[in-house]
């Protein structure tokens, strides 16, 4: 049997997106799906066809394209990336006193969900805090290599002369208190041991946001806490999850299927987001290329500019104007990924822990599977 | 021994038993001082048992009493 076209391939790529219904939507590349054909998973055929490209790359905020890979891998490194890469939060906090209108669990929640930064190499270096239990004498201890201690140690007091001016009458509490809004700048980190050497000066535990507000405070009120802060997964809680978001979607498509000209072009560049739909001229090149232009020579002419801007809103479907003239779809194996970091890792670096981390997993079921075989 | 009028110097916290207040509860000059704080003006009153419940800076007759200063651990969860 002759092999499939490359019209028949990019066909068989793409979901078909209709105004009620998507439709073509699981992928037919596995073996036996096609008579004939072999698509048996292939190392070197994946190599030539995977690829990745950045479009924008910034610490904390990475948007890049995986071409030529499968859903089911590409959706494990997205949950990967949220749930199972290790950081640093704070998981218990002890309270000597807090006469602030927020309640201790409250506040302890708050801290817990403050990201935190340091050292990488510090952070890889930490070790697990195992929670201590009652069948096991002595666990759970905190050591320097697996817990991190922070302070907060505040107290709302007035300004020289804050009271004399509300008793005037000013309300800005800027003018009237020290210390009336405690942010994330105010946890003090207490290094132990060797946390010294891992953490050095520039690089020490701090909050990746300084400005995040925990606490107000009025005069007179004080917070003295101590936490204890360790590494976790995202799956046990949200606080330990590295990005804010990591998602994907597919490659949008638009196929204009006849020319759409003049006013109706305007139209149809109105139905997508700024920058999709580029307005051309009609030339004397495409009257003659195509009977349905005739004599439409320099009227405007709606193409395809940049579908990545797409946000597939199906809005151009609604009209009669473009019945049949238009086609929307998704590529299948075009992931456009988005990580944002939280800040403890850079973005780029967490997509490659994420890789590491399936490769792992990976290796732990061919050992099972070993192991089963013997 | 009862006193059927209180000396104003000696004040008691004012139970009775059979119409008679008893001293028991006058000053104890080595008791443990409590620290309050004043529900009108704000101000720290140190009590100990028996001193009458009023704010030494303003005469107010409510007082609070202070958080505990013992640890309390939560999880951050």
């Amino acid at each position: 049997m002759a092999p499939p076209s490359a019209e028949e391939l990019t066909r068989r790529k793409k979901l078909e997106v209709s105004p009620e219904i998507v439709s073509n939507q699981a992928s037919t590349d596995l073996p036996g799906h096609w008579p004939g054909e072999n698509h048996e998973w292939d190392l070197d055929y994946f190599k030539d066809n995977f690829n990745v490209q950045f479009h924008t790359h910034s610490p904390h905020d990475a948007t890049f394209s995986l071409t030529g890979i499968d859903t089911s891998v590409s959706n494990a490194f997205r949950r990967i990336l949220l749930a199972e890469i290790p950081t640093l939060a704070i998981e218990d906090v002890f309270i000597y006193n807090n006469t602030s209108i927020i309640q201790d669990e409250v506040l302890a929640h708050r801290l817990g969900l403050v990201p935190l930064a340091g050292s990488r190499d510090g952070l890889r270096w930490l070790k697990w805090y195992k929670k201590p239990s009652d069948d096991d004498e002595g666990s759970g201890t905190p050591s320097d290599y697996n817990t991190i201690i922070l302070r907060l140690e505040v107290e709302c007091k007035w300004q020289e002369g804050g009271l004399a001016r509300a008793v005037a009458g000013e309300t800005d509490p800027d003018k009237l208190y020290i210390n009336h809004n405690i942010y994330a700048r105010d946890l003090v980190w207490h290094p132990l041991g060797k946390q010294h050497d891992m953490f050095p000066a520039g690089q020490e535990i701090r909050p990746c946001n300084p400005d995040i507000l925990l606490v107000k405070m009025r005069p007179g009120q004080k917070i003295m806490l101590s936490m204890h802060a360790v590494k976790g997964i995202g799956q046990d809680h949200a606080k330990f999850s590295p990005v804010a978001t990591a998602s994907y979607r597919l490659l949008p498509t638009i196929d204009i299927l006849k020319p759409i000209t003049s006013a109706d072009a305007k139209k149809f560049a109105r139905c997508f987001p700024r920058g999709v739909i580029r307005l051309d001229t009609v030339s004397a090149e495409d009257v003659a290329n195509d009977p349905q232009l005739e004599g439409q020579e320099g009227e405007p002419k709606a193409v395809v500019d940049d579908p990545m801007k797409d946000t597939v809103s199906r809005e151009c479907l609604r009209h009669p104007e473009f019945k049949d003239k238009v086609k929307l779809g998704r590529v299948r194996d075009h992931f456009i990924f988005k990580v944002e970091s939280t800040g403890q890792w850079e973005s780029d670096e967490l997509f490659l822990e994420s890789v590491k981390l399936l490769k792992v997993k990976c290796q732990r079921i061919k050992r099972g599977l070993d192991e089963m075989i013997r | 021994m009862s006193q059927q009028q209180p000396n104003p110097q000696t004040y008691t916290t004012g139970y009775t038993t059979g119409g008679a207040t008893t001293d028991t509860a006058t000053i104890d000059a080595n008791a443990r001082t409590v620290h309050y704080k004043c529900g009108d003006c704000d101000q720290d009153v140190p009590l100990k048992r028996g001193e009458p419940i009023r704010c030494r800076n303003c005469g107010h007759r409510v007082l609070y009493k202070q958080r505990t200063n013992r640890m309390v651990q939560f999880e951050a969860r």
